[in-house]
C-alpha cells in the first residue's frame, strides 16, 4: 500500500495480488457469512424491516436537506451547556484544532476510542510525530496500529488477521503470553489498556449521531472502550464529520437498532451513549473539558451535487462491504480510502477528486447488492455509474477510452463498416486463437482471465433476413 | 468566521433542490409496504409499528426482555421484594467473593445493599478512579428498562455518574417493574419529564455486558467493559 504510487496502479496492482491469495480470499468470505446469518435472523424479527428502512432514510434526508438549520442548532445547545464547538473547513484546521487542545493542556498521553475520521484526517502520525503517545483503544483498531496499518473495514478493523498473526504480534510488541486464543488474547488488550485508560490525559472520540434538538453526541460501540474514553480523562475531543447530524433525539430510537442490524447483525450495540457537553455542577464524574470539532473536508462539495448528497446520509455501519463482491476479493487495504467498499467508491471521489479516484467506480460489478442492503436506502450502485458518466463526462477516461468511443462512433454511424468490422472481427477472433491470452494477444489485459466463445455462425442480421 | 464559512458553503449547496429521482429512490421498495407518515411521525411509527413486537403488558415485556437477555449473556433476576433483592445481592456477594462495591447515592440502590458486608465507594461525590477500579463490582439504579431490546437506560444521576457503570468487571442494576418500558424512545421520553430539558450530560442505553468479535469474529465478553452485568427487577 504504498502511498506516493498513483492510485489506479495501487489499486490494480493489490488487487492482483490479493485475488490471487486464495486462502486469505476464503477466510474473509467465511467471516462475512457468518455476518449474514446473524444479520438475516435479526432482520427478521423486525414487523417490517423495508418500512423502517424509509423511515430511517427519511430521518437522514430531513437532517441532510436542511443542515444549514440543523447543524447551527446542534452546535448551540451543545455550547450553552458548556462544551466548545470548533468548525474546521479542511483536514489541517481540524488537526491544528486538536493539537491546540493537547497542547494547552500540557498532556503527555492521548487514549483515543474507534473513530475513521481521525484516520481520514491523519491524526495520529501528526500526535506522534509532534511526541505524544496515542493509543486506540478499540481492540480491532489497538491490533492494526500495533501492525502499523490502516483499518482493513471501518467496522471491523481487524478482520483480515488470523488469531495466529495476533499471537505472533502480541508477543513480539507486548511481550505477551503464546496463546491462539481469542479470549485470552482479548484479556491481554484490556489489561494493556485499563492503565492507559486512567493515565491518559485527553480522550479522543468519533460520533456516529449528532442530535440537533438537544445538541448531544451519539456514540455506538460494544466494548466499553468509548465509555471510559469520555469518562476518564479530564478532556474530551470528539471529532465529526458535519453530516452526522439527526433532527430530534426520538429518531435514535429508530437509528440506533438499524445501525446495530446492518453494521453487525445485533439488534442493539452493547453501549449506545449520548453526550451532551462536559461535567456539570452536580454531576460527580465526566470530563471537565468537552470540545466538539466539526469537519468539513469536502463534505459541502459532496452536497453541492444534487444527485449523490444522497451519500452523505451513509450512517457508516459497512454493510454494502459485507455483501459487496468486490470487497470479498480485492479485501480492504486495496481500496487505498479510509472508508473501504461501495460507500467509500462513491464518497472517495468526491472528498479527494475524481481524477484519482475514478477507478474505484469502475471495479463494480452493478450488482446492486450495496443499495439493496444499505439501511437507510442509498442508491449505491447508481451512485457508481454516475460517478463514471462525470469522469467521461470531464474527458477523464485516456486516450485508449476516448479512441476506443470514437472507433465505436465511427464505426456504429456507416451500416457497411459495421459489417466489416464484424468479419474483420470474426476473421480476427479466428487467428489470435493459438495466442489468446498469451502476452502478444493484442487483448492481453482483457483476455488474460477470459475465455472468449467463437461467434455465432450466423449474424442476427443474417437471422433476422432468413426468417421473413 | 469559519462556522459563517460553513454554514454558507452548506446553504449555497442546498440553494440546488435535491434530485427527484434520487429522492423518490429512497422511498421505493419491491415490497407493498403500510404507508408511511412524512417526517418525524413517520419515524415515531417506525419505532412503534415496524420494530420487533414485544408485547403491551408487563407480563409480556418482561418476557421479551428474558429472551434477550439470555442470548446477550445478561443475568436478568426478577424478584418480588427489596427484601428478596437484598437476599440475591448477598447470594451474588458469595458467589463471586465481593469485597470492595462501588455504589451511589439512590434510593433503590442504598436500601439493597445496606447489609451487605464490604467495603462500599460511593460515587455520588469527588471519587478516585483508581480506587474504582479496584472495585469487585459496580451496583447502580436506571431511569428505564427497554423491553424492545433488554436495555438498561442510565444517566450520570440514576447511575452514579459515568464510569461505576463501565469501569469495575462486574455491573448490578437494581430495577422496579414499574420502569419497565417498550421502546427507546420511551425510554427519552421518561428521561425528557424527569429533567425537563436540563438533560444529564451522560445517557446510555446499556445493552448486555461489553463484548469484542474483533479476533476472527469470536465473541468475547468483557472487552474493557464489565464481564458480567446483572439485572434485578423488583416486580411488587
Amino acid at each position: 500500500m504504498s502511498q506516493s504510487t498513483n492510485p489506479t496502479t495501487q489499486f490494480q496492482t493489490d488487487a492482483n495480488r490479493v485475488t490471487a491469495d486464495v486462502d486469505r480470499r476464503s477466510f474473509l468470505r467465511s467471516s462475512l457469512r457468518g455476518y449474514q446469518t446473524t444479520r438475516d435472523a435479526t432482520q427478521e424479527r423486525f414487523l417490517n424491516y423495508e418500512s423502517a428502512r424509509i423511515a430511517a432514510g427519511d430521518a437522514k434526508w430531513e437532517a441532510i436537506e436542511n443542515l444549514d438549520v440543523y447543524l447551527a442548532q446542534f452546535a448551540d445547545k451543545l455550547e450553552a451547556r458548556g462544551a466548545t464547538v470548533h468548525w474546521c473547513s479542511d483536514s489541517e484546521e481540524a488537526r491544528d484544532a486538536i493539537l491546540d487542545i493537547i497542547k494547552k493542556h500540557d498532556a503527555k498521553s492521548v487514549i483515543k476510542s474507534k473513530c475513521m475520521t481521525t484516520e481520514e484526517i491523519h491524526l495520529n502520525d501528526l500526535l506522534e510525530k509532534e511526541g505524544f503517545e496515542v493509543v486506540e483503544s478499540d481492540l480491532g483498531e489497538f491490533i492494526v496500529q500495533l501492525r502499523d496499518e490502516a483499518p482493513y473495514h471501518f467496522v471491523f478493523p481487524a478482520m483480515h488477521l488470523k488469531k495466529e498473526e495476533i499471537n505472533t504480534l502480541f508477543q513480539e510488541k507486548l511481550k505477551s503470553i503464546n496463546t491462539d486464543d481469542p479470549e485470552e488474547l482479548t484479556m491481554v488488550a484490556r489489561e494493556v489498556l485499563r492503565q492507559k485508560y486512567l493515565s491518559a490525559d485527553i480522550g479522543i472520540s468519533g460520533a456516529n449521531f449528532g442530535v440537533a434538538e438537544t445538541g448531544m453526541i451519539s456514540i455506538t460501540e460494544n466494548e466499553g472502550n468509548a465509555r471510559l474514553t469520555t469518562s476518564l480523562p479530564k478532556v474530551h475531543i470528539a471529532l465529526m464529520g458535519i453530516e452526522k447530524i439527526i433532527p430530534r433525539l426520538e429518531d435514535l430510537a429508530l437509528m440506533l437498532p438499524m445501525l446495530a442490524t446492518a453494521g453487525t447483525g445485533q439488534h442493539l450495540t452493547c453501549y449506545n451513549s449520548q453526550l451532551g457537553g462536559p461535567r456539570q455542577d452536580d454531576e460527580s464524574d465526566g470530563p471537565v473539558e468537552m470540545h466538539v470539532v466539526l469537519l468539513d473536508n469536502h463534505r459541502t462539495r459532496l452536497l453541492a451535487d444534487p444527485e449523490q448528497r444522497d451519500a452523505l446520509r451513509c450512517i457508516r455501519c459497512g454493510a454494502c462491504l459485507n455483501v459487496c463482491p468486490i470487497f470479498k476479493n480485492v479485501g480492504g487495504h486495496t481500496y487505498g480510502t479510509t472508508y473501504q467498499g461501495p460507500i467509500g467508491s462513491v464518497i472517495t471521489p468526491h472528498l479527494r477528486g475524481l481524477k484519482d479516484w475514478k477507478h474505484l467506480s469502475h471495479s463494480s460489478s452493478l450488482c446492486g447488492a450495496c443499495s439493496e442492503t444499505c439501511p437507510v436506502k442509498i442508491d449505491l450502485h447508481h451512485h457508481l455509474l454516475r460517478n463514471r458518466r462525470d469522469a467521461a463526462g470531464k474527458g477523464q477516461g485516456g486516450l485508449a477510452e476516448r479512441t476506443l468511443m470514437l472507433g465505436f462512433t465511427i464505426v456504429m454511424r456507416r451500416p457497411w463498416l459495421y459489417r466489416l468490422t464484424g468479419r474483420l472481427g470474426k476473421l480476427g477472433h479466428v487467428l489470435t486463437k493459438p495466442i489468446h491470452g498469451t502476452r502478444i494477444d493484442p487483448f492481453y489485459a482483457w483476455k488474460k482471465t477470459r475465455d472468449l466463445d467463437d461467434p455465432a455462425k450466423q449474424s442476427f442480421k443474417q437471422y433476422w433476413k432468413s426468417r421473413k | 468566521m469559519s462556522r459563517d464559512a460553513i454554514l454558507g458553503r452548506i446553504r449555497e449547496a442546498l440553494s440546488v433542490k435535491t434530485d427527484p429521482h434520487v429522492r423518490e429512490v429512497a422511498k421505493q421498495s419491491s415490497h407493498s409496504l403500510p404507508v408511511l407518515a412524512n417526517g418525524p411521525d413517520g419515524r415515531t411509527q417506525a419505532v412503534k409499528e415496524f420494530l420487533p413486537f414485544v408485547g403491551e403488558s408487563l407480563e409480556d415485556h418482561i418476557a421479551a426482555f428474558n429472551v434477550l437477555s439470555d442470548k446477550l449473556q445478561t443475568e436478568f433476576i426478577v424478584v418480588p421484594t427489596i427484601d428478596s433483592a437484598r437476599q440475591t445481592l448477598d447470594q451474588l456477594r458469595q458467589k463471586h467473593q465481593w469485597e470492595r462495591v462501588g455504589i451511589h447515592d439512590h434510593e433503590l440502590v442504598q436500601s439493597c445493599v445496606d447489609q451487605l458486608p464490604v467495603e462500599f465507594l460511593n460515587t455520588s461525590s469527588n471519587y478516585d478512579a483508581h480506587a474504582l477500579e479496584k472495585c469487585d463490582v459496580g451496583i447502580s439504579g436506571c431511569d428505564a428498562l427497554i423491553a424492545q431490546t433488554a436495555s438498561a437506560l442510565v444517566t450520570n444521576h440514576s447511575a452514579g455518574g459515568r464510569a461505576l457503570s463501565v469501569l469495575p468487571p462486574h455491573h448490578v442494576v437494581v430495577a422496579d417493574a414499574s420502569q419497565m418500558v417498550t421502546t427507546m424512545a420511551d425510554g427519552f421520553a421518561m428521561i425528557r419529564e424527569k429533567h425537563h430539558e436540563q438533560w444529564p450530560s451522560f445517557i446510555s442505553f446499556i445493552t448486555g455486558p461489553s463484548r469484542t468479535a474483533d479476533i476472527e469474529r469470536v465473541l468475547v465478553l468483557g472487552a474493557h467493559g464489565p464481564k458480567k452485568l446483572t439485572i434485578i427487577m423488583i416486580s411488587e
